[in-house]
Formats: C-alpha cells, sequence, structure tokens
C-alpha cells in the first residue's frame, strides 16, 4: 500500500519535472524573441500570480503594467488575477485555505492584519522592498507590530466632498474648512439641506468608520491600539449623541434616507445623484465622484473640535496594499516586481493616480503633469495637509475590519428610535472587543 | 403481474441443474457490475461532494478554523459560543418567521392560481409560463436588484401610492420594521414551482367525484373541502415539505437586498446570511461549520415534525 502510494507521488513528480521542463522550454522561446532590451533585475526566471480587485480602468492600468514589466523581463511570466471586490475577499481566503494563494496580493487596510497575523503575508523588508523615496508616514500604514507585511500603493486621506453648485443655490458661501468645527458642519448642512431643498445636508459622516476615528483622535483615543479597542463606551456614546444632534437639526437626512444610503454604491450616492451638498469620502475618489455626478466637487477637510485644521489629527491612509504570499516560492522576483510597480516611472505613467496619489515622490513628481485636474487637485490637497498629520492609526486588528458594520448597525438602532445611544455605544462596544480575536 | 416478471419468473423456473444456476449468478453479478458501472458517476459525485464535505465540515465544526491557519481543535467549544451569540438567536428568529409566514402564504397563492388555470381556460398554457416565470427569476441576483428599487424610499411603490393620494415616505427596505416583509412578498412572487405541481395534482382528481358531487347538490364549497383538498393532500404535503426545507436554506435574496448586511439593524439577517458573514467575513470557518450542522438538525427536526403530523391530515386514495 505505502509502496504502491509512493510510486504513484513518484509518477507525479515525473509529470511535474516534464511539465516544467516544457515551461522552462516556452520562457526560453519567449526570452529569444524579446530581443533582449535589457531588463535590471532580470537573474532568473519566475512565474507569478497576480491579484487584485478594481473597476474596468484598474483592469486596463494593470494589465498594461503587467506586460510592460513582463517585456522588460522576459524571463518573468506574470498569471493575472482580476476580481471583484466582494467577492474578492471570499477568494483570497479560500485560495490562502487551499494553499494556492497568488504570490502578489492587492490587499487592504481592513484585512491586512488578518492575513498578516497569521503568518499568510511575507515580510517585506526581509526580501529586500525599496521605500527610499516614499513621502514619510506613508509607509507604516503596511506595518504591523513591526513588521512591513504591504506596501502602500496610493496616498489617501478622508475628506468632505461638497458640491459648490448646491451653496450656490442655497446662496451660501463654501465653508471655510480650515476652521470649521463639528457643530460648525452640523449648521452649515442643515443650512445647506434647507436653502437648496436637500434630502441630506452632510452623508455619511457618522457611518463611516474614518469620521469616527477623527473624532476619537482630536480626543486623545484611537480606534485601535495593539493591545485592543482604543476607545471606551462614554467615547462611542459621544459619537452617537453627536450623531442625533445632527439628525435632530435636519443635517443628516431621516432614518429611512440614512439607512437606504448606505446600501448605494458612488455612482447612485446622495452626492452623485444631487440629493445632498456633502459627503464623506476618500480622497482618490473624487475623480469618480465627478464622472458620476457630471460635477466638479470641492475637497473640503473634516471639521476639528478646536477650529484649527492643524488640531484635526489627520492621516494618510494607504488606499490599498501590495503584499506578498508568505507561502511564495519566488520571494524576491515578487518583491522585484511590487519595487518596479512602486518606485519607476514608467509604472507611475500607466497607473497614475487610479490608487491614488502616488507615495513615491519622485515618481509623482514625474507624473504630476499627466494627471486629470481631478487627481490634480488632490494632489495638492494631499500636500497641502502635511501640517495636519498626526501619527498614522494602526491597521484593524484581526477581527476589527468589521467595526464600522457593526457601529453602522447600532447606529441604525437609534436612528429608528429602538434604543437609547448608551444602550447602543455599549452593544457596539461589546460586540467589536467579542469579535476582536487578540 | 407484468411481462417482464413473468418472463423472468419462467427464466427462473428454468434454471434447474446446478450448471444452469452457476451461469444465472454470473449473468446476475454482471447485470449487478453494470447497474453499479452506470450508478458510478452518482455515487462518485455523492462520496466526494456531498458525503466527504460533510464529513470535513463535521470535524471543522469542533475546531478553531480562520481558513487561514490549519484548524485547531476546539471540541465543543462553537456549539457552547452559539448559546450565547445575540445575532445567531436573532437570525433564528428572522429565520423562522421568514418559513413561517412565506411558505403558507406561498402554498395558498400557489394553490389559487392553480385552481383557477384548472378551470378549463383558453390559452391555459400561456397563462401557466407567465405565472411560473417569477419563480425563474426571483432567486436571482437581478430580480432582488429590482426588488431594491421598487421598494426604494423614491421607488416605484412608494410612488404609486403617492398616486392614489397616500403620502408614503416610509422606506420599505431601509426601515427595521418593513425589510423581512419585503423579502417575504418576493418569496411569496415565486410561487410558480409549487403552483405547477399542484396544478398536476389537480389533473389527477377523477372528474366523477365531482359529478357525482354535483349530482347530489353539493356547493362549490364543499367540492373543494371534502373532495379537493383531501385528494390533493400528498401534493400539498410534498410542497410544504420541500418548501420549508428550501426556504430555510435561502440566502440570495436577503444578501442582494440587504447589499450582503443583513440589514437595516439585522432585519433581514438570514441565518445562511450569518453563517457566510462569520465564515467568510470574521474568517470563523468553524463556527459557521457548527452553524451549519444546526441548521442541519433544525431542518432534520422539522422535516420529521412534518412527517409525523401528515398522519393526521394527508389522504392517500389507494
Amino acid at each position: 500500500m505505502a509502496k504502491g502510494k509512493q510510486m504513484g507521488l513518484s509518477r507525479r513528480q515525473l509529470l511535474i519535472g516534464a511539465g516544467l521542463a516544457g515551461a522552462a522550454g516556452m520562457t526560453g522561446l519567449t526570452a529569444c524573441g524579446g530581443s533582449g532590451s535589457g531588463g535590471g533585475s532580470d537573474d532568473g526566471s519566475a512565474a507569478l500570480t497576480f491579484t487584485w480587485w478594481g473597476n474596468e480602468v484598474r483592469n486596463a492600468n494593470t494589465t498594461e503594467a503587467i506586460e510592460a514589466y513582463t517585456k522588460a523581463n522576459p524571463g518573468v511570466t506574470i498569471e493575472p488575477q482580476p476580481g471583484e471586490w466582494n467577492s474578492y475577499w471570499d477568494r483570497l481566503a479560500t485560495q490562502t485555505a487551499g494553499n494556492t494563494s497568488p504570490d502578489i496580493i492587492q490587499m487592504d487596510m481592513a484585512y491586512i492584519s488578518e492575513y498578516g497575523d497569521r503568518g499568510a503575508l511575507l515580510d517585506l523588508e526581509e526580501h529586500g522592498i525599496d521605500t527610499s523615496k516614499f513621502l514619510p508616514g506613508t509607509v507604516d500604514s503596511g506595518r504591523i507590530d513591526g513588521t512591513l507585511y504591504g506596501v502602500n500603493a496610493g496616498i489617501n486621506t478622508p475628506i468632505l466632498m461638497a458640491n459648490p453648485e448646491l451653496f450656490e443655490k442655497a446662496g451660501m458661501d463654501m465653508p471655510d474648512d480650515t476652521t470649521w468645527t463639528w457643530d460648525d458642519l452640523m449648521e452649515i448642512a442643515a443650512e445647506v439641506a434647507k436653502g437648496a431643498d436637500l434630502d441630506f445636508g452632510a452623508s455619511s459622516v457618522f457611518s463611516a468608520d474614518s469620521m469616527f476615528s477623527a473624532f476619537l483622535r482630536q480626543n486623545g483615543k484611537e480606534l485601535f491600539t495593539p493591545e485592543g479597542l482604543g476607545f471606551e463606551v462614554a467615547d462611542a456614546t459621544a459619537w452617537f449623541d453627536m450623531m442625533m444632534r445632527f439628525f435632530e437639526a435636519g443635517a443628516i437626512g431621516t432614518a429611512a434616507q440614512i439607512s437606504e444610503e448606505s446600501t448605494k454604491t458612488l455612482d447612485q450616492s446622495t452626492l452623485a445623484v444631487g440629493t445632498g451638498a456633502m459627503q464623506v469620502y476618500w480622497s482618490n475618489q473624487v475623480e469618480a465622484v465627478n464622472n458620476a455626478s457630471g460635477k466638479e466637487m470641492a475637497l473640503l477637510r473634516f471639521p476639528s473640535t478646536t477650529g484649527k485644521a492643524t488640531d484635526r489629527k489627520a492621516w494618510y491612509k494607504a488606499s490599498m496594499l501590495w503584499s506578498v504570499s508568505s507561502r511564495t516560492e519566488e520571494p524576491e522576483a515578487a518583491v522585484a516586481l511590487i519595487n518596479w510597480w512602486m518606485n519607476s516611472t514608467e509604472s507611475g505613467m500607466i497607473n497614475l493616480a487610479e490608487r491614488g496619489i502616488q507615495p513615491n515622490t519622485e515618481v509623482q513628481a514625474a507624473i504630476e503633469g499627466e494627471l486629470s485636474p481631478a487627481q490634480q487637485a488632490v494632489s495638492k490637497f494631499i500636500s497641502d495637509i502635511e501640517p495636519e498629520l498626526a501619527a498614522t492609526p494602526i491597521a484593524p486588528l484581526p477581527g476589527g475590519g468589521t467595526l464600522g458594520a457593526v457601529m453602522f448597525r447600532y447606529q441604525t438602532e437609534v436612528l429608528f428610535g429602538r434604543t437609547s445611544t448608551a444602550d447602543a455605544a455599549q452593544g457596539f462596544v461589546d460586540e467589536v472587543t467579542s469579535n476582536l480575536t487578540v | 403481474m407484468s411481462a417482464i416478471s413473468e418472463l423472468s419468473h419462467l427464466k427462473v423456473s428454468k434454471a434447474r441443474t446446478p450448471e444452469e444456476k452457476a451461469a444465472r449468478r454470473k449473468e446476475n453479478s454482471r447485470d449487478n457490475k453494470a447497474g453499479y458501472l452506470f450508478l458510478l458517476p452518482w455515487l462518485v459525485g455523492l462520496v466526494v461532494i456531498t458525503i466527504g464535505p460533510m464529513i470535513a465540515s463535521l470535524y471543522l465544526s469542533f475546531t478553531d478554523y480562520s481558513l487561514i491557519q490549519a484548524p485547531q481543535w476546539s471540541g465543543v467549544d462553537n456549539y457552547v459560543r452559539m448559546l450565547e451569540d445575540d445575532r445567531l438567536h436573532n437570525s433564528l428568529r428572522v429565520t423562522f418567521v421568514y418559513v413561517f409566514v412565506s411558505v403558507p402564504l406561498q402554498l395558498v397563492v400557489a394553490l389559487a392560481i392553480a385552481l383557477l388555470l384548472n378551470e378549463g381556460m383558453k390559452g391555459l398554457s400561456f397563462y401557466r409560463s407567465i405565472f411560473y416565470l417569477p419563480s425563474m427569476l426571483g432567486g436571482s441576483v437581478a430580480i432582488a436588484l429590482l426588488w431594491r428599487q421598487l421598494f426604494g424610499t423614491d421607488g416605484l411603490v412608494n410612488q404609486v401610492l403617492r398616486l392614489l393620494g397616500v403620502d408614503a415616505t416610509i422606506g420599505w427596505i431601509a426601515d427595521p420594521g418593513y425589510a423581512l416583509w419585503t423579502i417575504i412578498l418576493l418569496h411569496v412572487w415565486t410561487f410558480g414551482s409549487p403552483m405547477v405541481i399542484f396544478l398536476a395534482g389537480l389533473r389527477q382528481i377523477p372528474s366523477m367525484y365531482y359529478e357525482a358531487a354535483s349530482v347530489d347538490g353539493a356547493s362549490r364549497w364543499s367540492r373543494f373541502v371534502k373532495i379537493t383538498l383531501p385528494l390533493l393532500s400528498p401534493i400539498i404535503f410534498f410542497n410544504l415539505v420541500l418548501q420549508v426545507i428550501g426556504a430555510f436554506q435561502s440566502f440570495t435574496q436577503a444578501f442582494v437586498v440587504s447589499n450582503g448586511t443583513g440589514g437595516p439593524s439585522d432585519s433581514t439577517m438570514f441565518y445562511t446570511l450569518y453563517l457566510y458573514l462569520r465564515g467568510f467575513g470574521q474568517f470563523q470557518m468553524g463556527y459557521a461549520a457548527a452553524m451549519a450542522w444546526l441548521l442541519v438538525v433544525i431542518v432534520g427536526a422539522l422535516t420529521a415534525v412534518n412527517f409525523l403530523l401528515s398522519k393526521y391530515w394527508v389522504f392517500y386514495d389507494d
């Protein structure tokens, strides 16, 4: 029995060997055809799998960049595995469980510690990742307990987008985002909603975990600390109470509208369809919202408690990250590809600002002229807010990626009058705490 | 006795000598082999696709399994945790409401339409197809998305209500008090498959019963209650069992209508949706496996109850 099994194995090994030989022969052929334009890091052949989620624009960029890389490095073959956000994580989890994880993985902040802490991702610094030209504060997003599991693929920062036409319609000036407080935001939102006859003055303010994070940071807390949750029931209660003040002031729509808004895609969002004057977004979404609405949105800083923008504890977030599977057979080749992706002008010219503003300052300077007006505005905004930055928040702990969803569920209960803010805050904190697996 | 069994009987009576008996055994075993060979595709499927994963999932339900790391034995931890999981209890409540409301409602609608169609109207096959259509579409993502539009705050339903002079501002999908009911409505709307089965059942009832009853002066209602219902009861039972099992496994509608969240505030959090969110959203595949086994037990128990109760109301003609 055991012998037979061994025989079977050796036959399979033979077949795999033959297959590899065939593959090697084929890469040899393509190497001959590739006229040897001299890729720098070409020290051997490697077969890599590469997965990302995205949209049509990103799929085109990414495919083009992969082709450019394999052309310059004829020894490397890359199998692209494009995906779509909703099914991406199911597939990645299944692949990881089945030991067939792609080598290069487009990662999200919400999941990086889930995978990193469980040993599924490679320590990139150990394999020669180069982030020397990155803007200060943009590398740490992918660092978990001192290990770099992901490289920032594009800089993001939370913003409020505003539709200037609706402010004009309401006969109002655009708010001064360098001095406004949360109360100012409430009054302005209520006023513009009334003046321009809108459903929402501002939407997604309280359901966005980025805004809760900003609120906490301004009060000396954080969403997460390395030890666990970075805030207490009292902080969540204060956040929910503020939501109810906005709600009662008519600044953020009715309960049903808020609930409905949460299920909508960017194309149908209040700002895109013109039923709201302001909405919380990430900075890399400006172009998409402009396209969907046909308007030119203004970028506003989120408010502060003191009325000074330098106190608002802003931060850069990685819109997404590049990670490598810890089980890859080609760690060096995978890291080399990421180095090229993030640090070469060639890749920068192809990808532009689609994944966010390039963290490599030299690449960003080289491509600046190629960016669309909206992307240039984002780029300017990103550099303008540098004096307002505070420490980069750590990635959500394992089990903490769903914090925003849990929070919104309890907020819905409060908005529909089914529970008090204090009870909801207690339930929210209890549930998030029990979800954390540390 | 049918011709075939008569033939085999002849054969048996012929095989008298030991040689003949041996030959027959050989032939029999060859027949069996052929039978198993034909069965093989299904058998392989059953073992590889159904039984194997079921055993694996039973094992996983006793482990702590994050999908990313290897499973670790944790005994009955997952099952104990289920006792204290409020969201799980809520998902059970939501699912039971859904099953116990939508299944009977759907069967009543299906039977009513089947009775109408059985009146021998013109263009029966056309109407049958029209009424069956929602069943083909109802489980699809497209219809669930459409449902979300129809029942939105500014959706078609509210627009029609406003035309009728009702001040309709309810967000049917957005309000936790109504969201589940829109999904129940969606389920009832997909009455096509039980309807077709009812229709086939109605055709089986001999018309002489009705003729005899009308000769005796029985009203339409008493003909329905005294003849149609008893003779149709095995079909009703069949539909009931299938629909109950199917309703417990509903996933797509809630997933799409709530955008995968089970919201607003867990009001459409079906058991299967919660299981999925636990497994794939929170990387607790061991817990999800335990939940799956609880579902097996619940559905199994309810089906058993259904069969036990059937003794009291299902009438078999033969």
